[in-house]
């Protein structure tokens, strides 16, 4: 299997009473292990159920989802919490970092559960939070939470760096900012990363551009150069 | 129609939190549920009483008198005002002997228009010698329908002074409201307490006067009992009742006066009659000494008397024999005189046979003489012839003699003679003639004369004859009369028998007499003494009597209403306690139950901020929106009240009463009638509550402008907590300690709300537990830890020395006793000022012993007290009621005459009832004489029932011995009385269990709920279910663990309270709650809490990762 990451034909419907609703409806694609990949789509395109199905979050009705080797939309609820905790990392538009912990220890809740996990500092270091590790999340601006929610996942040391609409509640240059993170951090690293994200703009700066459109892939481009985020402009 | 939607919205609301209304039903129901029901549970009770009371007709009140109560006092009583019926009442207090045992029992009459006997088996007693007794004589198997029992008197006065039988056949048996539980009170007599009553007919008492008037009070029936009005209406109608005291009991004064002076003139008369009596017996008995001596002079006369009857006998008999003697001389004599006579007979024949003879000589001397006439007149011519011749011759012949032919010797001198001769022959011849003549003559004459000689002869022999003749029948009547001598002898000598047997029975007579006369002697001097002292008695009675009358005290009534019948006080008593825990309990239920429901209202509100601000923005009012909330806070507390308080107020009071039932076994029926008050007050507090918190909540959110309210709420900020001041300590946390500090720190209201549901719990289990405990203290405590002796002999004070002996033999030869003391023990009042108390006075012989039998120490610091000769010890709940604490006085009363001072040295540990112990020492010095001892503590090899039983028996048949008890007894008939409180620990514990449920249930509901999004971060993370929940779990763990802690300190200040409010008088309850009970309600807060954690557990699992972490509403 070449592909790090391959979905088949998967699907996820609803059955709303006696309405049938396809949230996925058949999407294909394959990731190729390192690869920043950007998702795009407009609202409602089902763009991150597919994530949350990758991510172990949400299972599809029907369909094949292959993450380096395994099929995963055969996996039990069990065997899918043991993959979210050891192979994938999630970054949320609203950050959900634990607001008891400061930033420090939000990271090390990650780590209490991983196999192999980085230090946490370190990853707080690379995040450019040094000097931030001990304040809450209340004490901390929303590009500096992001960031917070970016080293949690990224300490985990996952083989899948997921991330919903990262940029989503952030300024203009914050988001930036978590973007090149995100891209630095998959280049370095040589992590997969997929973000999603309805801004098209971004889309230059992945390896492989996705679109989505009602539950279906619209579009599948890679890019053979991809930019620096700090070169687009939107 | 305005507004539909809005409605619809809230109907929808509820079904889509149907969990969150039902939590808050449940709670408010919960709440509501224990706080009306356990406070009805006070009122229902003495509901239940009143019933009862009513259904028998209970007297409200009775009236004693010191001197009794009359006839006419019972007509005064009925015209008082208020008063509705009155009833004579007779009672005595008697023994009654069964083969067992002996119980004391109280006889009362039956009673008709108050005071009914439930019948539970037979019949009322009909005839004077039947009755009905006390039902719980029959459950304790004592004696069935059909027995016969005997009844003794239980004092110094005859059974018959009170009673017209001695035995009854038992008819039936039955139970009366005067008596609610097993307790029948004390008595006067015997053991001091109690068995049972029997009810006979009136007609068999013979007291003159009655024991008590019953009365009921017009209007009291109607009210309920133990109320304020009833209580008042009582006591008007006794004030009343008091006010004709005076005069009736000066009339009864006048009354016994009247009769004690007339029973003292008759004992008076009785004490003289004695002394006359005596007197007279005194003369009787001297009367009988003068018969006796008497009788002796006269059996000595008589024993005189034989012996001289005796020797006349023998005289008379020698005199006899002599006669005899003599008669048989007289014969012989008689037959020698007559043998002579015979002889002198012949004679004199022959002496006839010769005169005959001789005269027929003389006849032919004479016929020869007639011849010789003519010869004559030849010789005499011859002689004249002759004569001439012969006148010489005739000197010869005159010579011849007379008889003597003496002639023929001179035959012829001389014819001389022959002339001469033959003158002389004719001469002679004529001589011869004229002699022969003469000699005729003279023959003639001699033969007259020996004619007469022998005519007297004859005479004389004839005379002889007839003297003999006469002499044989002397000696014929001699002997006749020896004869009769002889039978008159005999007959004296029969007749000297018959008085020597005669003398003899007098003698035997007089022996017994003389015995009799002794033994009379004797026992008059026995009489005379006894009587002597019988009359000194009574004389010193009649003194007493008088002097009695004397000072015979005004005589005083006694009007006593209900609050002096034991167990209508007690279960009042028991009543307020429950009123008093239901004051604590449902309070913290209700506050708990309050604060749920606030937080639950609050967080619902807080969820829907969204939903506020987008109304708010449409334009709704703000009324119209808080209305949802409002309305839904009501309608789930509304409906949650009213199920709570039916519930409640039926199920809670029915299982309390039910559990006093235990106690006061007699209470037939339970009311649980819903309280208007409790239920008003209760559920409108919890819907108020609830409502209101709704409102507050709403206010809040409402008062924000749209906008803010449809952005996320701030999520509350982190915080640094106090811990991480000290790193050295927060360091060494792990990191999910951590997190779960400061995750506790920063919910402070779910913090401490759980913190006081566990700790609420724990406090309930605690107490439960506790009071458990603290009631079963009494007997461990007392019996185990205080009263360490196994057994104790009450003596009797009139046994005599013998007996004791014979008491004391038994005891020291019985092996089964290891050790005993002697003490003293009595009931004493004890008073420091205020009211008095009854407690026990004991004086060990041996104060240094006492230890071994009863420990006094300090329950705290259990410190050893031994008694001096210098200060009392009292025990710690006398101490408490008296408010005396070391170094203080008491005064000690036996009567109202009897009283001393003492000064407290120390207070001792005691459960049970109150004691003073003193040092016989310090009796004597403050009682001025040795002490009594009366009761012997013991201690035994063996405990089991068997072997007390046993020993009970083998003292018991000792005269000296009054009583016989055990202390395992005791402990035991302690243990059950108050084993009523189990069912209301289970009750507190099943409280408790559901308080923990729903507190925890409803506040990890919330936890989850709020934090949601956090929990379904650590899923996305990574974490498995467990881990998930673990770390959830680690808080309620810590809350539970604190709660429990807080829950220890609260559950012992609560204990503390509860048992304090709810000890009664005459027992203290242990401080203590035993480790096991902290063990336990730890073990069940635990539990509840994992319940409940693990109901948590599916909860959580089901939060939805992706609908929780979906952009915020």
């Amino acid at each position: 299997m070449a592909h790090f990451v391959e979905l088949k034909q998967v699907k996820k419907l609803y059955q709303m009473g006696e309405v049938t609703i396809s949230a996925v409806d058949g999407i294909d694609f394959q990731i190729n292990q390192g690869e920043f990949v950007v998702i795009v789509g407009p609202s409602g395109a089902g763009k991150t159920t597919v994530l949350n199905i990758l991510g172990g979050m949400d299972t599809c009705t029907s369909g094949e989802v292959w993450v380096d080797g395994r099929d995963i939309g055969k996996f039990r609820p069990r065997q899918l919490t043991a993959y979210r905790r050891d192979d994938i990392g999630f970054v949320f538009q609203f950050y959900n970092l634990i607001q008891n912990l400061t930033a420090l220890e939000n990271v090390e809740l990650a780590l209490q559960i991983c196999k192999n996990p980085l230090n946490a500092e370190e990853v707080l270091e690379e995040v450019g939070l040094g000097e931030r590790k001990s304040n809450f999340p209340a004490q901390l601006s929303g590009g500096e939470q992001q960031r917070v929610a970016i080293a949690r996942a990224l300490a985990k040391n996952p083989k899948l760096l997921l991330c919903d609409e990262p940029t989503g509640a952030l300024d203009y240059l914050t988001g930036k900012a978590i973007l090149k993170l995100l891209q630095d951090t998959c280049r370095e690293r040589n992590m997969t990363v997929i973000v999603i994200t309805h801004n098209s703009a971004i889309a230059p700066m992945a390896d492989r551009v996705i679109r989505i459109k009602n539950g279906k892939v619209s579009q599948e481009t890679v890019n053979e150069h991809p930019v620096s985020v700090e070169t687009i402009e939107w | 129609m305005k507004k539909r939607a809005l409605r619809k919205d809230f109907y929808m609301e509820i079904r889509r939190t149907l969990n969150r209304f039902l939590s808050i039903f449940l709670i408010t129901a919960l709440g509501v549920a224990f706080f009306s029901g356990v406070r009805a549970a006070k009122p229902d009770m003495q509901l239940s009483a009143d019933a009862f009371y009513d259904e028998s007709n209970l007297m409200d009140l009775r009236v004693m008198g010191t001197l009794g109560m009359t006839r006419e006092d019972l007509e005064a009583i009925r015209v008082v005002e208020g008063v509705k019926e009155v009833m004579p009442f007779y009672s005595v207090d008697v023994f009654c002997d069964l083969p067992e045992e002996r119980l004391n029992v109280q006889v009362m009459s039956l009673p008709d228009k108050m005071n009914r006997i439930r019948v539970i088996q037979g019949r009322l007693p009909e005839a004077d010698h039947e009755c009905l007794v006390d039902q719980k004589l029959l459950d304790s198997g004592k004696c069935r329908v059909g027995d016969t029992l005997t009844l003794k008197s239980g004092t110094e006065d005859p059974l018959s002074d009170f009673l017209g039988e001695e035995t009854f056949t038992v008819v039936g048996s039955g139970t009366t409201s005067y008596y609610m539980s097993l307790d029948r009170g004390t008595t006067s007599i015997g053991s001091g307490t109690l068995d049972g009553f029997l009810v006979v007919p009136a007609s068999v008492f013979a007291m003159d006067y009655y024991t008590q008037i019953c009365v009921t009070a017009e209007g009291a029936f109607e009210l309920t009992c133990y109320t304020e009005e009833y209580d008042t209406l009582v006591d008007t109608l006794v004030e009343r009742l008091e006010g004709i005291e005076e005069e009736r009991c000066g009339i009864r004064y006048a009354e016994i006066q009247e009769e004690g002076q007339e029973k003292i003139a008759e004992a008076e008369a009785e004490v003289a009659d004695g002394e006359q009596k005596l007197l007279d017996a005194g003369e009787e008995l001297e009367d009988a000494r003068n018969q006796l001596e008497d009788a002796r002079s006269k059996l000595i006369d008589g024993r005189r008397e034989l012996a001289e009857g005796e020797e006349e006998l023998a005289k008379s008999e020698q005199e006899l024999a002599d006669a005899r003697q003599k008669t048989a001389d007289g014969w012989k004599e008689l037959n020698h005189g007559m043998n002579k006579l015979d002889l002198e007979a012949i004679k004199v024949q022959n002496g006839r046979t010769e005169y005959e003879q001789k005269k027929a000589e003389l006849d032919a001397g004479y016929a020869q003489l007639a011849q010789s006439d003519e010869k004559k007149a030849e010789l005499e011519e011859n002689l004249a012839q002759v004569e001439t011749g012969i006148g010489q011759a005739e000197a010869a012949i005159q010579a011849l003699p007379e008889g003597t032919p003496e002639a023929e010797r001179q035959k012829l001198e001389a014819y001389l003679a022959a002339l001469q001769e033959n003158r002389k022959q004719i001469q002679a011849g004529l001589a011869q003639i004229s002699q022969a003549k003469a000699e005729l003559d003279a023959g003639a004459k001699a033969l007259a004369q020996a004619k007469a000689q022998l005519d007297t002869g004859s005479d004389q022999i004839a005379e002889g004859y007839r003297k003999l003749e006469d002499a044989k029948g002397e000696l014929t009547d001699a002997e006749a009369e020896i004869a009769e001598g002889e039978i008159e002898l005999a007959k004296g000598r029969a007749k000297l028998a018959d008085a020597r047997l005669e003398l003899l029975d007098a003698e035997a007579e007089f022996a017994e007499a003389e015995e009799k006369l002794l033994s009379g002697e004797r026992e008059y001097e026995e009489a005379r003494l006894e009587s002597q002292e019988t009359i000194a008695d009574a004389k010193i009675k009649i003194a007493d009597a008088k002097e009695e009358l004397k000072d015979l005290a005004f005589p005083e009534w006694y009007v006593l209403d209900r609050q002096y019948i034991q167990t209508y006080v007690e279960y009042g008593n028991d009543a307020d306690r429950i009123g008093a825990i239901g004051e604590v309990f449902p309070a913290i239920f209700f506050l708990v139950a309050a604060l749920v429901s606030l937080t639950t209202m609050t967080r619902m509100v807080e969820e829907q901020r969204t939903q506020i601000g987008t109304l708010k923005a449409l334009g709704y009012g703000k009324g119209a929106i808080a209305s949802k909330y409002i309305f839904y806070a009501l309608f789930s507390s509304l409906l949650g009240s009213l199920f709570g308080l039916a519930a409640g107020q039926k199920i809670l009071p029915e299982v309390i009463i039910s559990a006093y039932q235990i106690l006061y076994n007699n209470l037939p029926v339970t009311l649980t009638p819903l309280n208007l008050w409790y239920s008003v007050t209760a559920s409108g507090a919890a819907v108020a509550c609830t409502t209101l918190a709704a409102w507050a909540a709403c206010y809040k959110e409402l008062n924000a402008v749209p906008a803010q309210l449809m952005r996320p709420a701030v999520p509350k900020a982190g915080k640094r907590v106090f811990l991480e001041v000290l790193p050295f300590l927060w360091r060494r946390l792990n990191f999910s300690m951590k997190a779960t500090v400061r995750n506790l720190v920063r919910y402070k209201k779910r913090f401490f709300m759980t913190v006081f549901g566990i700790g609420g719990c724990m406090a309930l289990l605690l107490v439960g537990f506790g009071l458990k405990d603290s009631i079963l203290y009494i007997g461990s405590g007392q019996f185990g830890n205080v009263f360490v002796y196994d057994g104790s002999i009450g003596l009797d004070k009139d046994a005599d020395e013998e007996e004791r002996e014979d008491f004391w033999k038994t005891v020291q030869e019985d092996e089964r006793i290891s050790v005993c003391m002697e003490a003293r023990e009595n009931a004493v009042d004890v008073e420091a000022g205020g009211s008095p108390r009854s407690a026990y006075l004991v004086v060990p012989k041996d104060p240094e012993g006492l230890a071994e039998f009863i420990r006094l120490k300090d329950r705290e610091s259990r410190e050893a007290y031994t008694l001096d000769g210098e200060g009392v010890i009292i025990t710690e709940k006398l101490a408490k009621l008296l408010g005396v604490s070391e170094g203080d006085t008491i005064v000690l009363k036996e009567d109202d005459t009897k009283q001393v001072e003492a000064r407290v040295s120390y207070i001792t540990e005691n459960y049970f009832m109150h004691y003073v112990y003193m040092s016989g020492e310090l009796y004597e010095k403050l009682y001025g004489k040795t002490p009594e001892w009366n009761q012997v503590f013991l201690k035994n090899i063996q405990n089991d029932e068997e072997f007390e039983e046993q020993m009970q028996t083998d003292y018991m048949a000792l005269p000296a011995v009054s009583d016989v008890t055990f202390v395992s007894g005791t402990a035991q008939r302690v243990a059950d009385m108050l084993k009523s409180m189990d069912l209301i620990i289970y009750v507190l514990v099943v409280a408790a269990g559901l308080l923990a449920f729903v507190v925890l249930y409803n506040l990890n509901n919330i936890n989850i709920n709020e934090r949601k999004r956090e929990l379904a971060t650590l899923k996305v993370l990574g974490f498995f279910d467990g881990e998930v929940s673990s770390y959830v779990n680690r808080e309620n763990v810590l809350l539970t663990l604190i709660g429990t802690g807080a829950g220890v300190f609260l559950g012992i200040g609560l204990h503390r309270f509860i048992i304090v409010t709810a000890e009664i008088d005459m027992l203290m309850f242990g401080r203590m709650i035993a480790g096991k009970s902290y063990l336990y309600s730890v073990l069940l807060t635990f539990a509840f809490s994992a319940v409940v954690n693990g109901v948590m557990f599916f909860k959580l699992r089901g939060i939805d990762m992706i609908e929780s972490l979906k952009s915020v509403e």
